[in-house]
Parts: structure tokens; sequence; C-alpha cells
């Protein structure tokens, strides 16, 4: 078999965009310098560059989160779409306990 | 051998290693298997981690010594764009949110322990897994040496050691440590490193939290550090604003200028792409029970990132503090033992030692594990039982530590840091084969391999142009790009390079209908989680002994 499968449906394909629309500004921002490249305002006796860039971390967790739940969502159609069913099925899985 | 060493501060530092010490020997019981003798479990601690420890196994992983001594000391440096760790600790979050439970799923599918087993089976070229195999050892075995570096960063400030001449005598120390770390590594596998990483992570946090709370508040204050550091480098390029003009040296800077914001961009950048291809954090990924555990992860792992940062900062609060060191990598300690009273000296010292623990166990793991999976058991013993691939990977562990310590004892640190920088520049050339395999299999197998070979040369080549004030070649991590004025990270320019060589290549080799190969991997083993057919197998290795 060669490339991976298309077929993961319609549900699965907008909730990944909406996956990617979360988790760009999180690669985008941190990476664009020219637009935290400044002393003022300063917060806490902080210049700008450097509390901005540690607001970033706290932007993109927030981003993530929201990511997470999409993801899962998305996950469980492309399982289906691939012949799985959307849960595991076995004992192993049981979540918060050890795993044997 | 030991006269102005603070008994209080050394008394606390060997107690802390004593303890992880007997943790590291303890965890081979922890969470104990039928059988130590497979790689899934020494080499992937049974890959039944949870959230929580791998929160702080792959922290640990991530967040080295190396990076806790090297990140504020380039600040403390003056260098412009040394903060470039921030923004690369938050951009590679989402990278890994997106890929990585890929290749967690198809790895415990089909039993892969290292990413050029990944390769192996999508690809079926054995050539193509060990340039990658080989490329992930060479990267690796500088980074473990650079934590050596770090732990021994520390030791000279606590001025521990000897005055002899020979090697071997003035580094006992730091031997001795070693020697510990690489027996319990070797008898309780990828356990060691997770159960230390809790006191190593617990230790730091604290640290960290205490002096960027404590100690502006007694030199004056955020504000007042931040503007003593601005005129102190504003003095220094006034006062070598002709060595600065003759290129004899670099300007001082707290923030990139405007012909530096893409060199800090694709520092940033290249770091976070190349994470993921090291060894090391693929064993982390492959150590965890479930694929959400990852995804967790991608939002929890930040909090890493804030401490970094904070870290970074004590660089400068080391200036304001009237810090005044030839090695700037010795600036944040001494600012410790300076700022501290002499027990929690102590704590400093020893987190940031078995800071470097952790990563470097780790790092001989995953280093062994491509050993075994992908030399020795590829091309030397194709039969190799479990256990014949465990005892394998316990003595090339072994062998990995010790060469990285020989390495930095007799040759020199500056060769570490080179073949460190060149590491990052190396481990990228992977991440073609890796993780567009991970969403398909257009590529050529032969292509990628061309491509590899392309970025692998024309990087290191790119590396060796670079000059700096200090040495002649390796001087630094950015190279114009073609055709511009503009300085980026020259692990990116070679990537583009092996990209575009990869592609071009795809289009010829299919023309051609050059063999590529049987693709083991079907679709669904993308989405595999643990608990589904297959997947169940990898969780119980003492079932599934090869004969």
């Amino acid at each position: 078999m060669s490339d991976v499968p298309d077929g993961a449906g319609p549900s699965s394909t907008r909730r990944w965009a909406l996956v990617y629309v979360l988790l760009t500004p999180a690669v985008v921002l941190p990476l664009w310098v020219s637009l935290y490249d400044r002393e003022d305002p300063t917060f806490l006796g902080f210049p700008f560059y450097y509390w901005f860039q540690f607001a970033l971390i706290v932007i993109a967790v927030s981003l993530t989160v929201p990511a997470y739940l999409l993801a899962k969502g998305a996950d469980r159609a492309d399982r289906q779409a691939h012949g799985l069913p959307p849960e595991p099925t076995g004992q192993q899985m049981q979540e918060g306990g050890e795993p044997r | 051998m030991i006269d102005d060493v603070n008994g209080v501060a050394f008394g606390i530092f060997i107690f802390l290693f004593l303890v992880v010490t007997v943790l590291g020997f303890a965890a081979a019981r922890w969470r104990r298997a039928k059988s130590m003798a497979s790689l899934d479990e020494w080499g992937l601690g049974g890959r039944g981690f949870g959230t929580f420890i791998a929160w702080f196994l792959i922290g640990g992983d991530i967040y080295t010594a190396y990076t806790f001594i090297a990140v504020p000391a380039t600040l403390y440096a003056g260098s412009a764009v040394g903060f470039f760790a921030v923004p690369y600790t938050i951009v590679v979050y989402p990278l890994i949110f997106l890929f990585l439970p890929r290749l967690w799923s198809v790895s415990h599918r089909h039993g892969y322990v290292t990413p050029a087993d990944f390769v192996q089976g999508r690809y079926d070229s054995r050539a193509l897994a060990l340039v990658v195999a080989l490329t992930g050892i060479l990267a690796t075995m500088p980074y473990i040496a650079l934590q050596l570096v770090g732990m021994q960063v520390v030791l000279e400030v606590m001025g521990v050691g000897t005055d002899s001449d020979n090697w071997f005598v003035k580094d006992l120390p730091l031997f001795i440590a070693f020697v510990v770390l690489a027996a319990y590594t070797y008898s309780s596998g990828l356990r060691a490193p997770a159960l230390i990483a809790f006191v190593k992570d617990t230790l730091i946090y604290i640290v960290i939290l205490v002096a960027v709370f404590y100690i502006p508040g007694q030199i004056g204050g955020w504000d007042h550090i931040f503007s003593t550091v601005g005129d102190s480098f504003a003095s220094f390029n006034s006062e070598n604003a002709d060595a600065i003009a003759a290129g004899e040296a670099a300007p001082k800077a707290t923030m990139p200028p405007e012909a530096l914001h893409w060199a800090y961009g694709s520092l940033a950048l290249g770091s976070a792409l190349a994470l993921f291809m090291y060894p090391h954090s693929v064993t982390g990924v492959l150590s965890t029970r479930s694929r959400s555990v990852i995804r967790r992860n991608a939002a929890l792992l930040p909090a890493y990132s804030f401490l970094l940062g904070l870290l970074a900062l004590l660089g400068f609060v080391a200036i304001a503090a009237g810090v005044k060191v030839e090695n700037p990598q010795q600036s944040v300690p001494q600012l410790f033992e300076e700022q501290f009273s002499p027990w929690f000296a102590g704590v400093a010292f020893a987190a940031i030692v078995i800071g470097a623990l952790v990563p470097a166990a780790i790092m001989s793991i995953a280093a062994a594990n491509l050993w075994t999976r992908n030399i020795y058991r590829a091309f030397i013993n194709r039969n190799a039982t479990h256990a014949q691939e465990a005892a394998q990977s316990k003595v090339a562990s072994l062998l990995v530590k010790f060469g990285a310590l020989i390495f930095v004892l007799a040759l020199s640190k500056s060769f570490a840091i080179n073949l460190q920088l060149l590491g990052g520049v190396w481990i990228l050339q992977t991440l073609p084969a890796i993780v567009i395999g991970l969403y398909t299999r257009w590529m050529h197998r032969w292509a990628l391999f061309a491509g590899w070979a392309v970025g692998m040369a024309w990087g290191t080549w790119l590396a060796y142009g670079v000059a700096s004030p200090a040495q002649d070649h390796f001087g630094g991590p950015l190279v114009n790009f073609p055709g511009t004025e503009t300085k980026v990270y020259i692990a990116l320019v070679a990537f583009l390079a092996n990209l575009v060589v990869a592609i071009v290549l795809t289009f010829v080799f299919r023309a051609m209908h050059l063999a590529e190969g049987v693709d083991q991997t079907r679709g669904q083993d993308y989405y595999a989680d643990a608990g589904d057919p297959g997947v169940e197998d990898e969780l119980e290795p003492t079932e599934a002994v090869r004969p």
C-alpha cells in the first residue's frame, strides 16, 4: 500500500483545518521578529521584546488546548475512515490507570 | 585537592547526588516488568509512561543542563540572537502536536524503536535507514559531550577539581559522576532518567523561581537590571567601535537589530524542526502510553519554555549584579554562588549537574538503540533475539558515554561545541525521510537518500566556511542566504537544498520506474492507539520474544 488514503471524510477535514488555523499563530508570531522588536511599552520593568515573548508562550498554550479537543474528534473520524473503531477496544487503555 | 570549596554547599551537593544515585539503581524495580531483556523495556521504559511522567521525562530531555548553562551565557555575552531559544521552544510544540502522534502510532503497530526503524519499514531501504541512524548517532555524541561541559562548568565554579596537569586526574570528579551515571543507565535503562527527572526538575524549578524572584529584588529590580545591561553594552560598543567596524569583535545588543531578524527567526524554526529528529526526543515520545499523552504534553511542556526564558534573563541579572567571569558559561553558577547562601547554592549546583545526567542518559540510550536496531540487527545479526538486542544496547550505551567523556576531557571543549553546531545541521537532513514519510510515500527512497547527501555535504561545507573573531572555521550558525545579504541558519539552507533535490529526483526516478521497495505500513497504522490490535502486543514484549 502506498500513500495514506485521503478518505477521512468532510467532518475530519474541517476539524483538521480548524486545528491548523488555531496552531498557525503559535508558529508564525514567534518567528515574526519585527512584530515585537521594541522597548516600549514595558511591563514590570521588562522591555516589550522580552515580555511579549513570554506572553507568546501563554498564547500558544491557550491555542493548543482547543486544538487538542478538536484533534480528539478529528482522530475519531479518521480512525473510522481507516477501518478502525472510533475508540480502541482493547483492555490496556484505561484512562488514568497504570498500564499493567 | 579541595581548598576553596564551601563545605556546606559541597555537602548538600554530594547529598543530592547520592539521592539521585540510589534512585537511579532503584529505578530498575520501578513499574517492574517481567523481564528487562528487551529494548521495549530497557530502551523505552516499557512504553507505558503516562502524561505526568512523560512531562518530566521529555522536559528533562529537551531542556538540558547545557541549555541551562549556554542560553544565559549568550545573553551575558551580549549576543543579540541568544534569546531565540524561547521562540524556538514555542514553535516546536505545534509541530510535535501535528506529526509525532502519527510516528507514535506507526511505531507501536510495528514495534519500531528508533526513527530509522520507521524509515526502513516505510521505504524498504536499508541504505536510507542506515544513514538516518548514523546521522542520529553522529549528532547525539557531541550533544552528550556538551552535557559534560555543563557539569564541568558547575564543578569549576564550586572549586571542585585538582590542579594536576594530567587531564584524567584533573577531572576526576567528573569522571566519577559519569561512571555512576553509566552504571545505573546500564542496569535500569530508560527508567533511571525517568525517575531521576522528577528530582531534577523539581530542583530546577525551585532554584529558578527563587533566583528570578529573589536576586532581582536584591540588586534593584528588573528596571534597573535592563538599564544597567543597556548601559554596559553601549559602553562596550563605543569602546570597541574600531574593532567592531573591522569585524574583529561583535557588537553587543539586548535584542536583534533589523539585519538579524531572519537569523533569529530561522534559528528558532530550524532548531524546532531539528529537535524532534534527534533520536533522544523520539525515544522520549515512543516511551509514552498512548497517542494523547503526546498531544497533552504539547500543551503542558511550554511551562519549561517559561522557565528557560527566565533562566536566560539570569545572564542579564549576572551583569547587573557585577559578576565578572572570563568564560560566560560560568556567569550563572557564579551568580548563584555570590547571591545565595551556601546551602542553597549547593542545591542549585546539584540541580544543574543532575540536569546533565538525565539527558545524557536518555541520549546514550537513544544512540545505543540506533546502533542495535539499525546497524547490529540490520547488518550483523539479522536474527537477533530481544535479549540479544537489549544486551547490545546496554554495552553500546556505555561505549557512547565513555566516547563522549574522552571527547570532552582529552580533546578540546570548542571541538565539542563545533560538532554540536554541526549536529543540528545534520539531524535536520533526516526530516524529509521521517516527517514527509509520515504523511505520504510519494517521495522516492533514492531521491531522499540523494537529498540527504546533498544537505549533509553542503551544510557541513557552509559551517566550515563561517569565521568568527575567535576561530577561522565553524565560527557560528549563520550564513548569508544564497544570492542575498540576509543571514539565516545554515541548517535551514541545507534543508531547502535537500528538499529540492529530493523532489526533483523523485520525479526523475519515478519516470525511470526505479524500484520503490515494499511499504510495510498501512494507512490505518498512522491512527492506531493503545488498545488496538497489534498495539497490544507491543505492550507485552515479554510474550513476543522471537525464536
